[in-house]
């Protein structure tokens, strides 16, 4: 039976991790993403898991690939400020191959910026939260439903390509009080994921051996099998080497494994497009008010639709591209000064100004007014 | 030295932290504030961690502040500091200063998070390398900025929204770090405890004079009770704050030159930390039968911590 739920997008964040077997959460205060952490909190010990509250941003997202090593799903969570602190460990996750959560609940930016309001504005650094050459995958809910059913993907997505995975939500989703739909729980543990075990001879067990577009198998520590992690470039038993066709092999292997399974991995929805004249395109929760626009328009007898990614990366490419070339007039809404809007037009091969935009970085949402405004400018 | 001279007096001092700002109404964090940067008649350059008082009080295009200010983020007020007060002596060096004659003294204020947690390695860091300034924590023992977490500040036993009370759980399950002694043992010539109670405040006031008058790096760690987040009624601020003394759970002493330690006051008659405890809806919990032995843990802790205090005076070293 799918469940009702009244909540709250920061709680449902939670109770996803809780369902989908995470089993640590390590994490710092930050506003507007905190009430995951509460959550994690009451939560955790109930199921034999563990929380705990670091000093500090940078040992928050550190427990948590230290947990993560040791073989249960770990969780961390913060905002844009708390991604910028942790930069350095996101990076040892991709280097190294540990899966981790990671939601970041955005405010506005750049610094301190707005605490308490919503933004978009943290896409390029879900893309690209720090230094060198690595693929990220990026999940962004756009109902409260969704905080739910994404999370748990995001953690199955993390188990399998053994990397980290970015939850992108934001003040409005996360602090939204509403009813969500949840699925069934039997069906959420019957589609559960969990990293791949070598049961072979420990003497000649090798985690970084695998086929070019396949992630490591890192066995759980504790079980008999001993290996290396290091940030530094490794060979196929971990320990490092500046050799120069691994060091190759090792970065395209971080690209392939995520791009050889973009099936797998890509999302997204087409709402009220097969008969519209006009394409928004939004995510997250601006997708709600394009939504509520897009109906009170139909009404009015003006066709309009919306495309919207789940999965921001790796993008949607193919179907951005064939839906822009689809569409004449598309406008895209972002809660930013136009961050995805750059890989629209990269993906679509069109000019910026083939497309009507809607930008705000006030802290503002977008709200429904504003949209029905700008698509009856277009019409 | 400022003179503080009596209540009256320091009252009348013109304020360089204005009221109207939107601290909570019964927070200790304003009484902290304005004592310590009304103790001096220099003039101050204020860098202010992230936190209750940063967002409360310079919110455009309103501010409290009657002194150049800076904000740069939760974990670098002591870093920020720093910078300021190191081009200052350059200048001063070069004869660069728009006015020769007035001295500037630097202040760092931080709450119990950016401070014992996240803000630790850059006061640490300002701390060895010896630079002037005075640093205030403004210590209300958890993150009540954003909704009341626990931080390594959070005494035992006390509820938080990430050390939540329960049927398996009595609330926070760590001693709260001896900040204090902490930055004694970095060498610092200055270090001192003040609560803002109605006994005491010209203990603190005195102390931020001590302090801004010392060369070198200085510390006061000033608890300052938390209306919102300890759960107690917005007027019993001051009360909260003298039982904190009283009972000893937040005893009043400095220590110079890292080693010399002197208690600035002792209680007549010792209160049981029950008094303090069960004035606040943080540690209710306690007061149920199966967690009455916390209670008496505390106790025991603030008595050896109190026998230690005054052993460490006797020996003076």
């Amino acid at each position: 039976m799918p469940r009702e739920v009244v909540s709250t997008g920061n709680q449902l964040a939670a109770k996803a991790a809780i369902d989908a077997g995470c089993k640590f959460f390590g994490g710092y205060p930050i506003t507007p993403s905190s009430e995951i952490a509460h959550e994690m909190s009451r939560l955790l010990p109930k199921v034999g898991g563990v929380f705990i509250q670091m000093e500090d941003e940078i040992a928050g997202i550190s427990v948590a690939l230290g947990a993560s090593m040791s073989g249960v799903k770990s969780m961390t969570n913060t905002s844009g400020p708390g991604i910028s602190l942790k930069a350095e460990q996101i990076g040892l996750a991709f280097m190294a191959e540990t899966p981790l959560v990671i939601t970041n609940v955005m405010r506005g930016g750049p610094s301190t910026g707005l605490p308490t309001r919503p933004a978009q504005q943290d896409i390029l650094q879900a893309q690209a939260p720090t230094h060198g050459d690595y693929q990220s995958i990026t999940l962004c809910p756009g109902s409260l439903d969704e905080c739910y059913t994404e999370t748990v993907r995001a953690f199955n997505l993390a188990e399998r390509f053994m990397t980290p995975v970015f939850v992108l939500l934001d003040e409005t989703l996360g602090h939204m009080v509403g009813k969500a739909v949840l699925p069934d729980i039997e069906e959420v543990e019957a589609n559960i994921v969990n990293r791949r075990v070598y049961e072979g001879d420990p003497a000649t067990y090798e985690p970084y051996n695998v086929p070019q577009d396949e992630p490591a198998i890192l066995n759980p520590f504790f079980k008999g099998y001993r290996y290396h992690i290091t940030g530094l470039h490794h060979g196929p038993t971990g320990f490092p080497t500046e050799d120069a066709k691994l060091s190759q092999e090792l970065i395209d292997r971080l690209f392939n494994k995520i791009l050889a399974h973009k099936d797998e991995i890509e999302s997204y929805e087409e709402f009220m497009l097969d008969d519209a004249d006009i394409m928004v395109i939004a995510y997250g929760s601006v997708s709600l008010a394009a939504k509520e626009a897009i109906r009170q328009l139909r009404e009015e007898g003006i066709k309009v639709g919306l495309f919207r990614p789940i999965t921001l990366w790796p993008s949607p490419e193919e179907k951005i591209d064939e839906l822009c070339n689809k569409f004449d007039k598309i406008l895209v809404a972002e809660m930013n000064k136009g961050q995805y809007f750059k890989e629209i037009q990269r993906a679509s091969g069109k000019k910026a100004n083939d497309f009507e935009t809607l930008f705000k970085a006030n802290g503002r949402p977008i709200s429904p007014a504003e949209f029905k405004a700008k698509i009856k400018e277009m019409v | 030295m400022k003179n503080i001279g009596n209540l009256k007096e320091f009252a009348c001092t013109p304020d360089r932290f204005q009221g109207g700002h939107r601290l909570c109404p019964g927070c200790a964090h304003g009484m902290i504030v304005r004592e310590v940067v009304n103790a001096t008649d220099d003039d101050l350059v204020v860098s202010t961690a992230t936190g209750c008082l940063e967002v409360c009080s310079a919110i455009y295009p309103y501010t409290s502040w009657d002194v150049s200010w800076l904000h740069i983020g939760f974990e670098n007020a002591a870093a920020g500091i720093s910078g300021a007060e190191a081009m200052y002596k350059a200048l001063s060096r070069k004869n660069k200063l728009y006015n020769e004659d007035r001295n500037v003294k630097f202040v760092a204020f931080g709450g119990d998070g950016g401070t014992y947690d996240i803000g630790f390695q850059s006061l640490s860091g300002a701390t060895e390398r010896g630079h002037d300034f005075l640093y205030v924590c403004l210590d209300n023992e958890g993150y009540m900025n954003t909704g009341g977490q626990r931080s390594s500040s959070t005494p035992i036993g006390a509820h938080t929204t990430t050390s939540p009370r329960g049927r398996v759980s009595y609330g926070e399950k760590h001693r709260k770090k001896d900040l204090t002694m902490i930055m004694a043992a970095h060498g610092a010539p200055y270090v001192a405890t003040a609560v803002p109670g109605s006994k005491h405040w010209k203990d603190l006031a005195a102390k931020a004079a001590k302090a801004l008058s010392t060369v070198g790096p200085t510390f006061i760690n000033a608890l300052s009770p938390c209306t919102t987040e300890w759960k107690f009624k917005p007027e019993d601020t001051v009360e909260i704050g003298d039982l904190a003394v009283e009972t000893c759970m937040f005893p009043l002493y400095e220590i110079e030159d890292g080693h010399k330690l002197t208690i600035n006051y002792r209680p007549k008659n010792k209160v049981p930390v029950e008094e303090y405890l069960s004035k606040q809806g943080r540690f209710s919990h306690l007061f149920k039968p199966e967690n009455k032995w916390l209670i008496e843990e505390i106790q025991k802790e603030v008595d050896r911590y109190w026998e230690y205090l005054q052993r460490r005076e006797e020996a003076g070293v």
